[in-house]
């Protein structure tokens, strides 16, 4: 995986959050070395900065897209920059994510990039005694099938995503309910709506993986 | 008013008055002139009449054009005098002029009397003021329509002028071209009006850039601040019950200025009028699709929510403002609702209106006000307080009407935005 990303410290973040996840990164700084390693290896997944001190990163896609890379790429940009992100998308990006971003979201939209790639849609994902079928919707605990609400199922997929680490109250309003999130007290939702997952989860008799960090957020327990 | 129509109105007063006293005194001296002349022959008339007596030692009736009256009596008053007679004729008063005076005689002094008609004079005086009025008619037309054509020829570059500042857009980034004029006062102002263009546009460049400049400068520390404060909560040490509220309060302050950092930047960026560019937007797809990503929110408040749309009008926007200018008038709507409330949202081809319950507002409140940065009404509320100001930013940038009103018995807050 290639990082482009002009600002140190958010690089060095991206990198370690992703390397937790046993990725393989490289970094890039600025458009000319960044072009330079598109050009000798293949990756994966390139996380693109679009504001880059000595050029566009959009043409970083567009040399990616030129060569016929199959490198899946997620675009990070200012917010607000909307024809950014539809120029981005135009040209071939897979992703598009506004900064500033919460890690967890950044590493679920990774994820979902790899995979599609990976597997080219036949995927499923498994989790201690689950089971799911990202493309059906289909979530299976001890091979029982699993009945959610759409709003459990897409939390139950961010925790999966970002398994054995703590994922704030905020990152997850922000995924489940996107720019509306601050609307109302969101929090008591996905409190409601964890009660209730965790609920369905106990009565088909999964372990409670799903724990609560006081004054932070909620974790997916790893083991 | 038009400058030509209170140029003419100044010019027209002061020759209308200047006309009127010149015209008083010409007809006053005039007056005094004939009658002066009426006066001389009449003394000419006496001293032949005296003449004649001296030599033939009485007063005779001599053919004047109106012969001499002779009395034996002496009339009331000697000397020159004013008199009206009666014409046979013409049935009218005259204004006559009369000298009287005494003839000695060796048999006792003789009255005579001798008169002249005034018609005439008046006759000469009533054609000169009516040559001295059409005069007058004729200056001041030539006057106004002198006016009027040079006003079409000589401010026809002020117009051209005018008419380029009109169609004048600083975010269009071209120059205002002026056309040079041979008049000197509109050359200059042509000149004065294309340095400060230039100088608007270097200004609105630097602000723009800054603005720009500064959302980035800005935005980065924050993404910062928020990756590594989530690096911070994945180490063991922030399960801590003591630092994990810390820490889970630091990032939700950092949440919170980021998102106050891109509503000010958004207002900014409207305000230096930063989006170009406008498709074709279906409003009521778009309520219809927000309604729908904020139906978790409705819910949970219990809100009975209507969408009317009996009429959809066509709009050109751009997208990234039409999103944010439904979106923050249904966020508001739902976030100042009361539990169990009512949302209504009518568009119409005319206006878009959304309709809520909520909080009635202390007396003395005006609820425009919320349309004011930072505004709200409980200041302890999470929300920036800029939803509705950028309405309103949106809204001044395609020239749309907005307005707030808020009923009691029951309390419905109302914002109308008209097309």
């Amino acid at each position: 995986m290639l990082i482009v990303e002009d600002e140190a410290p958010l690089r060095t973040a991206l990198v370690d959050y992703l390397r937790q996840d046993g990725y393989v990164c490289d970094t890039g700084a600025t458009y000319e070395q960044a072009f330079e390693k598109v050009k000798l290896y293949q990756y994966d997944c390139v996380l693109l900065d679009l504001t880059l001190p000595d050029g566009n990163g959009l043409d970083i896609v567009r040399t990616l897209k030129a060569d016929g890379s199959a490198a899946g790429v997620l675009i990070l940009s200012a917010r607000d920059a909307l024809d950014d992100k539809i120029l981005g998308l135009e040209l071939g990006a897979d992703d598009y994510l506004a900064k500033p971003f919460h890690l967890s979201e950044l590493n679920a939209r990774v994820k979902a990039i790899i995979r599609r790639r990976q597997f080219q849609g036949q995927r499923q994902l498994l989790f201690r005694d689950l089971t799911i079928f990202p493309d059906q919707a289909l979530v299976l605990v001890h091979n029982q099938p699993l009945t959610l609400t759409r709003k459990e199922y897409e939390l139950l997929l961010y925790l999966l995503a970002n398994p054995g680490r703590v994922l704030t109250k905020e990152s997850i309003a922000e995924h489940l309910w996107g720019d509306v999130a601050d609307t109302a007290d969101s929090f008591d939702f996905i409190y409601s709506h964890l009660k209730n997952l965790r609920k369905k989860l106990q009565e088909k008799g999964a372990d409670n993986y799903i724990q609560t960090i006081y004054g932070l957020g909620y974790k997916l327990n790893v083991s | 008013m038009k400058l030509l129509t209170a140029t003419n109105r100044y010019y027209l007063g002061l020759s209308v008055g200047l006309f009127v006293l010149c015209g008083l005194l010409f007809y006053e001296g005039l007056q005094r002139a004939l009658r002066h002349e009426v006066d001389e022959q009449l003394l000419n008339q006496q001293a032949f009449i005296l003449r004649k007596a001296k030599l033939s030692g009485t007063a005779s009736v001599l053919p004047f054009a109106e012969p001499p009256r002779i009395y034996r009596t002496r009339p009331p008053k000697l000397g020159f005098s004013d008199t009206l007679l009666l014409d046979v004729l013409d049935q009218a008063l005259v204004p006559h002029r009369q000298l009287a005076f005494a003839v000695p005689e060796p048999t006792g002094t003789r009255w005579v009397t001798l008169r002249k008609s005034l018609l005439e004079t008046e006759d000469i005086l009533e054609l000169v003021v009516a040559v001295l009025g059409l005069m007058l008619a004729l200056l001041l037309l030539g006057v106004v329509g002198l006016n009027r054509w040079l006003a079409g020829r000589l401010w026809a570059p002020f117009r051209h002028t005018l008419v380029a500042l009109r169609h004048y857009d600083l975010a269009q980034h071209q120059p205002l071209r002026l056309p040079n004029s041979s008049i000197a006062e509109f050359a200059e102002l042509n000149q004065a009006l294309t340095q400060m263009s230039a100088r608007l546009e270097a200004d609105y460049q630097t602000l723009k850039e800054f603005t720009e400049n500064a959302a980035h400068e800005t935005q980065t520390p924050l993404a910062i601040m928020q990756a590594k404060l989530e690096q911070l909560m994945q180490l063991p040490a922030s399960a801590d019950p003591a630092a994990a509220p810390l820490l889970g309060d630091l990032y939700g302050a950092t949440l919170r200025l980021s998102r106050l950092h891109q509503g000010l930047t958004l207002l900014s960026k409207i305000e230096n009028r930063q989006f170009p560019g406008a498709v074709p937007i279906r409003l009521d797809q778009l309520l219809t699709e927000k309604l729908h990503h904020l139906r978790d929110f409705t819910e949970a408040k219990e809100l009975q929510v209507t969408l009317a749309l009996p009429s959809v009008p066509t709009l050109h926007l751009h997208p990234a403002l039409a999103d944010s200018l439904v979106g923050n008038l249904l966020q508001n709507a739902v976030r100042h609702n009361l539990r169990g409330g009512e949302l209504r949202v009518t568009l119409t081809a005319e206006a878009l209106e959304v309709l809520n319950s909520g909080p009635a507002l202390p007396s003395g409140n005006h609820p425009e006000q919320f349309f004011e940065r930072f505004r709200k009404l409980r200041n302890t509320s999470d929300s920036p307080g800029l939803g509705l100001s950028i309405v309103q930013q949106i809204c001044a940038y395609y020239s749309f009407g907005l307005s707030y009103q808020v009923t009691s018995e029951p309390v419905r807050h109302v914002v109308r935005v008209r097309f």
